[in-house]
């Protein structure tokens, strides 16, 4: 009897191996565009920690969860870690009830610095170490400004690196589809000033440059942001977009109103933007690609961020139907080389746990990165990881962008107080295309800006 | 699935017997310390009297106790937060109240609230009544009753993207798919971004509440009416009075309480708004009310609870006279007049 009963255990064991190791979407060891080296010493200095619990919270729906979890489990795979992610579609809110009530997770996964930064100083967070800042520093493309951003203030007034880089996105792409360019004759701008010339160019052949859309529910404005922001970092030194996003350099500053001016000439010209400029503010942010793809196309030009290829209409094939290009920057700027406007993904710990530590650790491995590379969806500035394992030459060339970056510089709106990054630059954006002046508009943000202080 | 199914009903169970329970064991504890025997008349009424006393208060005990930890407390919290910092650590004085005064997105909420009020409760009682009377009196009231009542099942949230379709905007040449634009265009106007148009944009969002909230005025109103003694309004035709002046003359007055009590009731409603706002707007193109800045101020990018704890309280503070009025009235009412 007992022979028996350890017997099914024993095979209830196996069955129990076997069946976590076929969860793991690539075989250990087998494909060799992976780094496996990583994982197996990964497995080897974290062997201890069997059965024990660890949450996660992130941002990450539906896909990405899929796509999480299929690293997550080469995760628990290695540690024998009891690992649970969970997710809201309200993150921002999530996080801060779960903190404010004493109850977060252990790990806390966020796309805003700004909001990380204020959680730190309320004490929510647990600094990382030298050791971890040092990694980032020597081992992520522009490292050092990807330190700046998951440096903060903590609640003793004492700064410390808190939150830890994972998964990227390029936001200076502006998007094409090849075969319209061909047919019109029309030839990729490597300067601002050429992306005005093929701009008028357009107009003068009868069609529309542009498809620009803000619409995004609640978030309305957004895509309007990322405009300016690339806007400033090709014509204003990188040190001036970090002093706009503290408000040492004023909304109401001339760089910034001209930066908001500029990207007016494009959205604010009736015969630029794909269905006059009322549209742009209220056309969603995921339908305004579509333009691209009729026939004939309603816009030539779309410029959005590494993630806007999900919404491209079905069976669309990336570097044959839709292809990017860099967003130029400005013959008359040369000093300032060529700047990355991009975001992320941070990982911070909420409540130390042993575990916690190990997943950070468990980021370091070049495999948490090229496991999630290689089905899609996910760049990182990581320079030790095997570019082959990208799932396709458009995020490979979007990988490079970020790993040879000189100046990368995260999304501003993201840095700024969650009230004028994800609010009054919104609303300041959708009321300059509505009809406001820069200037106005400007002087609005700038005024929420003075009421949070 | 099932085994939150079976976990909620295990929850449903439990509770009831928890219940029960509670009240069986302490009525037995409470007649056995005042106990009740033939012995000593005097004493045993005297006991009698305090059983009666204690009782109600050993029932509405738990409901007591929950109304304070989840309303009282609360709004006892939400008093002191608002005089601290924006982490809720330090007392900042009246500084919270004084930004809020001085905030131009605060002053726009309050105009919008106001106008809100102005027109929703008004709108849905003046509705619900006309709608009351005509269907009374047509063979399909019934069914239109029913139509107009069907918005109630939706929740704040499904009716507004509902409107959003009807709202929808559509640049250029493309072929309009928002009901509103396309009827527009058939009378040969230009379609508009209908939910941009400052000002005139708040009344678009109310249109969205009062098609809910019609429905639950015409109900009320309408077994009101039923309520009304038929001779009254026969004494009337056979004076000589007109369908209108039955109407205003007899019919309005005789239901003026029920009146006040939907009135009112749609008013804290009002007061209340966010869902729709939220929805439609987020409060931007300057439709932001009250509840929606409260909420951007208290989770928006690690959140202000000073400040978000100034503008509930001084929700609360809007809403009360009106539920003491509207409470007094229920009062009165049940004790007949």
């Amino acid at each position: 009897m007992k022979k028996s009963f350890l017997m099914s255990v024993a095979v209830a064991a196996l069955f129990a191996g076997a069946a976590s190791a076929a969860d793991l979407k690539f075989a250990p060891g087998q494909d060799s565009k992976f780094n496996w080296k990583s994982y197996d010493e990964f497995k080897a200095a974290h062997a201890d920690l069997k059965g024990e619990p660890l949450t996660i919270f992130g941002p990450w729906r539906g896909e990405d969860e899929a796509f999480f979890l299929s690293v997550l489990a080469y995760f628990t795979e290695a540690t024998g870690v009891d690992a649970k992610y969970s997710s809201s579609e309200n993150y921002e809110q999530q996080i801060v009830i779960d903190t404010q009530a004493g109850s977060p997770p252990n790990i806390a996964v966020l796309p805003q610095p700004g909001l990380l930064a204020d959680l730190a100083g309320k004490g929510f967070l647990t600094p990382l170490g030298d050791e971890n800042s040092k990694w980032i520093k020597d081992n992520y493309g522009a490292g050092d400004s990807w330190v700046g951003y998951g440096t903060y203030k903590g609640k003793d007034g004492k700064e410390s690196f808190y939150a830890f880089p994972y998964k990227a996105d390029v936001k200076s792409l502006v998007w094409y589809v090849p075969e319209n360019f061909e047919e019109a004759g029309y030839k990729i701008p490597t300067t601002m000033e050429e992306l005005h010339a093929l701009t008028d160019q357009i107009v003068k052949d009868g069609g529309v440059p542009w498809c620009i859309g803000l619409g995004s529910g609640g978030a309305t404005g957004w895509p309007a942001t990322d405009w300016v922001e690339d806007i400033m970092l090709r014509t204003q030194p990188p040190e001036a977009y970090d002093k706009w996003t503290t408000n040492d350099l004023k909304f109401t500053d001339p760089a910034v109103v001209a930066a908001i001016d500029e990207f007016g000439k494009f959205a604010k010209n009736e015969k630029y933007v794909n269905g006059g400029v009322a549209a742009v503010a209220s056309t969603d942010f995921r339908d305004s690609p579509k333009g691209l793809f009729t026939v004939p196309p309603k816009c030539y030009l779309h410029h959005q961020a590494s993630f806007i290829p999900s919404f491209f209409p079905e069976g669309t094939k990336l570097g044959q139907d839709a292809d990017f290009f860099y967003m130029p920057t400005y013959a008359s700027h040369p000093e300032l080389g060529k700047p990355v406007l991009g975001a992320g993904t941070l990982v911070s710990i909420t409540k130390d746990l042993k575990t916690a530590r190990a997943f950070i650790d468990f980021l370091k491995t070049p495999i948490a990165h090229e496991v999630w590379m290689a089905q899609s969806s996910f760049l990182t500035p990581y320079k030790g990881v095997s570019t082959e394992a990208y799932a396709n030459p458009q995020m490979k060339k979007e990988g490079e962008i970020l790993t040879s970056a000189t100046t990368f510089r995260f999304d501003g709106s993201d840095l700024m107080p969650g009230k004028i990054g994800a609010g009054a630059f919104w609303t300041g954006m959708v009321d300059f295309v509505g009809g406001k002046s820069a200037q106005d508009a400007a002087a609005e943000i700038q005024s929420a800006w003075d009421g949070i202080k | 699935m099932l085994l939150q199914i079976v976990s909620a009903l295990g929850v449903v169970v439990g509770a009831v017997i928890v219940c029960s329970a509670y009240f069986f064991f302490s009525n037995m504890i409470l007649d056995l310390a005042l106990p009740v025997r033939d012995g000593d008349i005097r004493q045993a009424s005297r006991n009698l009297n305090r059983r009666a006393m204690i009782r109600p208060w050993l029932f509405l005990g738990p409901a007591l106790f929950l109304l304070v930890v989840y309303l009282v407390y609360p709004v006892v919290a939400t008093f002191v937060l608002s005089f601290y910092d924006r982490a809720g650590l330090q007392f900042v004085g009246l500084a919270n109240y004084k930004w809020a005064i001085g905030d131009r997105e605060f002053r726009q909420s309050i105009f919008n609230n106001i106008l809100w009020l102005a027109v929703v409760p008004a709108a849905c009682t003046f509705f619900g009544l006309v709608i009351a009377v005509m269907t009374d009196r047509i063979w399909w009231g019934n069914i239109a009753k029913s139509i107009v009542f069907m918005p109630m099942a939706i929740s704040f949230v499904g009716a507004s993207v509902i409107w959003k379709f009807i709202y929808e905007y559509r640049g250029g040449n493309d072929v309009q798919i928002g009901l509103l634009n396309a009827i527009v265009q058939l009378f040969g106007g230009t379609p508009e971004v209908w939910i941009s148009v400052p000002f005139w944009n708040n009344f678009f969002l109310m249109v969205i509440l009062i098609w809910i909230q019609t429905g639950f005025a015409m109900v009320i109103l309408s077994a009101a009416l039923r309520g009304i003694p038929e001779e009254t309004i026969e004494a009337a035709v056979i004076d000589g009075a007109n369908g209108w002046q039955i109407f205003w003359r007899i019919m309005v007055p005789q239901v003026w309480g029920t009146i006040a009590v939907v009135w009112t009731t749609i008013t804290i409603l009002v007061l209340k708004v966010f869902d729709i706002v939220l929805t439609m707007t987020n409060g931007q193109w300057q439709t932001m009310v009250l509840a929606n800045l409260m909420f951007n101020w208290l989770f928006r990018g690690g959140g202000d609870s000073g400040r978000s704890a100034v503008i509930a309280i001084i929700i609360m503070l809007a809403v009360t006279p009106i539920m003491v009025w509207n409470v007094r009235r229920a009062n009165r009412e049940l004790k007949g007049h």
